[in-house]
């Protein structure tokens, strides 16, 4: 038995707290070049100051904040199933073309009004369903409420941005539990590359639905909002030029954030979440409807793709045509939630705002400058890469917990 | 069980016989459908060989390994433009060099087999009448490259597993294509525009792809059966117990993604002379989707099924176009009709072949019932008026093919084939109960024991 040997943790603790600290001075340190490289290029060119940092700051967040919903779906879902639900991004798509619909089409013919107010009468059975009072009459009246005045509703009201916003956010809710019992269910306890497959033929079956039903070119999409319009404002005695959409991304999915964080941690519905996701098998055996838990799981990551996608259309003035659009958004929110850590939600919006910071602000730190051509064409690959990394270094993310697999 | 089943003691010969007349067979169905003045038909046959090879190398990684792979329109792409580069006719390279639209450096248009064969002074490879040879030598270096990028792909298999390692070479795949359109790469890629004019003989021809395919099969089908594809499957099978049985897990696993990708390199090489042009929209992640539908439909592991699988995905993608003409929607209402009809009759036969209770569920009931009547209406002209517009159904095939994959991942994950192969005793083995080699061999020992005495009850032999 050697004397020197200290038990780990000792009161020394000088390993400790350099271990401790090294991801802040590591994060020091990143600052401190992203300082010095602002302060270079400032020198190098008048126009990169500090309101076309900011700017690029600003529009990072407001990025950063979609990728962020989006990704909640994700780590959600994969979480409780452990799926990677390549769908996530179509039915992103869905949402963007249902709230196009929402809002630019004039008051609907009856029979489609009839069909969308009996999928949303469908819909919202199934989520008071979740509360366990399915069956009572009053139930079913309010059911028959809910279709006659959606009905009504579409058939006569013209939608603006948040009526269209909340619809499609119910509709796509619908949507995703429906992917779930159709193509996912039947899988349960499958294997797992089986159940991404499965993922990946859904993703598809979207993508060309989109294109046969909804469009097969770029859509604008301007719904007639306060928030798109310009928002300047000063910094360092330069303007910075944006849309209120700088503020309103960020305030609605903190908003929407908060809502899932205290459904997850607080309600009776995010106990079984949380349950599901440590142990279906016991979970099922204490009492847990898993079925309805991984579909209420699809319903809120659904809801909230929803809402991102009316956000982006609205942050861009268009949105692509069905069967591309929701690629890359959805396949970046996922490299955003495995970055941050899949599986954890505050992961998931960490994870998306610094895919922001990484595809808005670094392409702002390499501009265009003399013979260097910028780095604006890479902006897709980040994602890519950064996703390939952070699996091959630390497969838990940065705030995960272990996930490597063990046998 | 030991090896293949056979045909006894003649069977080898018996098998190589049937081989070499199934050859025979092929080589007069290409005759035939060379012969047949329909240009259509033999692109149809060459792009199934083309992308059969694909996906009998992609089944390599998925069925065999055990890998899903999503990373495979990647490999094509660089074998693509690395053939077709490598093909481009010197009036062709005149052309780019002096036009607006090219971005491809002067080293990259340097970059021709023909040109190399000219340094080398081997004039008489440099013949118009030796574009073959040229041709092969493109695809193998395509391959080559493709197999050096499968290398880089095949490491992240070392440390991930299952989902994870697919969303690694999705992202792989997806990283090659975005970056050939980057200034880092369009001066070998042309960027967005790509190259037109790559000789299209090859790909087009029967000859030329099915003499690939012929190879990639034989070599594949030779891996599988040896020793490296029983190490291989016993990795899809367990990882853990082939480490502990002393596998080397980690080369196989590169070594499958390699072998893999090089094939794949030769099939992207094939596909861009198929089409006559490399550009990036040939080599979406569709072109995996495609793959894997194909393999899943065939059976995972399955060389015989993934060429199935292939036919399948070929047939609906060159004969499908039918479906993505304009129609009026009253005909449109009467194929959905049908087409609910007949999910409700599959359903019913589904439930009562599981014996669920009730059979006849609403559900099922219900969208038979609509779906036969919509169909009688429309078919009976009662929508004719109402529903006249005319309108095309985009993406109907993509929504057929990816329909069939949910429903054959649901109802029949094995796929047609499971893992077996095509054997000629399925075709020719008598249906009665013949013993096998081995059952005779043990009758005969038993027979001799009887006769010496010694064996005292011979059981189970019952002549």
């Amino acid at each position: 038995m050697s004397v020197h040997a200290a038990p780990r943790g000792s009161s020394t603790g000088r390993p400790g707290a350099l271990r401790r600290a090294a991801p802040w001075l590591g994060l020091a340190a990143l600052l401190g070049l992203v300082v010095w490289r602002m302060y270079y290029l400032h020198g190098v060119n008048e126009n990169f100051n500090a309101a076309f940092f900011a700017g690029a700051a600003v529009r990072s967040v407001q990025l950063g904040s979609l990728y962020a919903l989006i990704a909640l779906g994700y780590t959600m879902v994969y979480g409780i199933i452990r799926l990677i639900n390549f769908a996530h991004g179509e039915v992103f798509m869905v949402g963007a073309f249902a709230a196009y619909f929402l809002f630019s089409a004039t008051p609907f013919a009856w029979p489609v009004a009839v069909v969308v107010a009996a999928v949303v009468a469908y819909g919202f059975l199934r989520f008071l369903g979740f509360f366990r009072v399915l069956g009572r009459p009053v139930v079913l009246g309010a059911a028959a409420v809910c279709f006659v005045a959606v009905a009504v509703a579409l058939a006569s009201v013209r939608f603006g941005w948040l009526g269209a916003m909340v619809a499609s956010m119910f509709l796509t809710g619908v949507l995703g539990m429906a992917i779930d019992r159709v193509a996912y269910k039947p899988l349960r306890g499958a294997p797992r590359n089986s159940m991404l497959i499965t993922a990946i033929a859904v993703s598809f079956f979207l993508q060309n639905f989109g294109l046969l039903a909804f469009s097969n070119r770029q859509t604008p999409f301007r719904p007639p909002s306060f928030f798109t319009g310009q928002l300047t404002f000063q910094v360092g005695g330069e303007t910075v030029f944006a849309t209120w959409m700088i503020v309103l991304v960020p305030v609605v999915t903190l908003a929407l954030v908060v809502v899932l964080t205290s459904l997850v941690t607080r309600t009776r519905l995010g106990r079984a979440m949380r349950a599901t996701s440590q142990d279906a098998e016991t979970a099922r055996m204490m009492g847990v409807d898993v079925d309805r838990v991984i579909a209420s799981t699809f319903l809120l990551g659904s809801i909230l793709a929803a809402a991102a996608a009316v956000m982006w259309g609205m942050s861009f003035g268009s949105i692509n045509q069905p069967a591309i659009f929701g690629i890359l958004p959805g396949i970046k929110a996922f490299a955003a939630a495995v970055i941050g850590g899949i599986g954890s939600l505050p992961g998931a919006v960490i994870g998306g705002v610094l895919l922001g910071f990484l595809e808005n602000f670094l392409t702002a730190l390499f501009p265009r400058v003399g013979s260097f051509t910028g780095i604006t064409e890479y902006k897709d690959t980040f994602a890519f890469l950064a996703m390939i990394l952070i699996l091959l270094l630390r497969p838990s993310g940065i705030v995960g917990e272990d996930l490597s697999e063990k046998v | 069980m030991v090896g293949a089943p056979s045909f006894g003691p003649r069977g080898v010969m018996l098998r190589r016989l049937l081989n070499a007349a199934a050859a025979v067979a092929l080589v007069v169905v290409l005759f035939l459908v060379q012969s047949s003045g329909s240009v259509k038909l033999g692109q149809v046959f060459a792009l199934f060989a083309i992308w059969g090879i694909a996906t009998v190398s992609l089944n390599l990684i998925n069925g065999v390994t055990g890998i899903l792979s999503l990373g495979h329109h990647g490999f094509m792409l660089i074998g693509g433009y690395v053939t077709g580069l490598l093909m481009l006719p010197e009036a062709a390279r005149q052309n780019l060099q002096f036009s607006a639209r090219n971005s491809l450096s002067d080293f990259a248009l340097g970059l021709s087999v023909e040109r190399w064969m000219e340094g080398l002074g081997l004039d008489f490879l440099a013949t118009p009448e030796t574009l073959g040879v040229r041709f092969v030598v493109a695809l193998v270096l395509g391959g080559l490259l493709a197999a050096a990028f499968g290398l880089v792909v095949g490491f992240p298999s070392l440390r991930l597993r299952g989902d994870y390692l697919a969303v690694v070479t999705f992202a792989f795949g997806e990283v090659i294509r975005l970056l050939a359109s980057t200034p880092l790469l369009a001066s070998y890629t042309n960027g967005a525009l790509g190259f037109a004019g790559v000789p299209s003989g090859f790909g087009k021809s029967v000859w030329w792809t099915f003499g690939a395919l012929a190879i990639t099969v034989f070599v594949l089908a030779r891996l599988k059966k040896g020793s490296y594809g029983r190490v291989l499957q016993g990795i899809r099978e367990d990882e853990v117990a082939a480490e502990a049985m002393g596998v080397n897990v980690a080369y196989h696993k590169v070594l499958a993604f390699v072998i893999s990708a090089f094939f794949a390199g030769v099939a992207g090489g094939l596909w861009v002379s198929w089409v006559g042009t490399a550009r990036l929209d040939l080599f979406l992640f569709t072109l995996t989707f495609y793959f894997l539908v194909a393999i899943s439909v065939g059976g995972t592991g399955s060389i015989t099924g993934a060429l199935i699988g292939t036919a399948l995905v070929v047939w609906v993608r060159q004969y499908g176009d039918p479906l993505e003409q304009a129609y009026p929607l009253s005909t449109w209402l009467a194929a959905a009709g049908v087409v609910l009809f007949v999910a409700g009759v599959l359903g019913w036969l589904y439930r009562r072949g599981r014996r669920m209770r009730p059979a006849a569920h609403p559900l099922v009931i219900g969208a038979a019932a609509v779906g036969a009547l919509a169909a009688l209406l429309a078919w009976a002209g009662v929508f004719d008026a109402a529903l006249a517009a005319r309108w095309q159904g985009f993406g109907m095939r993509a929504i057929a093919l990816s329909v069939l994959l949910v429903a054959i991942m649901i109802f029949k994950p094995a796929g047609i084939m499971g893992r077996r192969e095509f054997e000629w005793t399925w075709l020719l083995r008598d249906k009665r109960d013949v013993p096998s080699d081995e059952e005779r061999a043990q009758d005969a020992w038993l027979r001799v024991g009887e006769r010496a005495g010694t064996a005292a009850e011979p059981r189970g032999v019952e002549e």
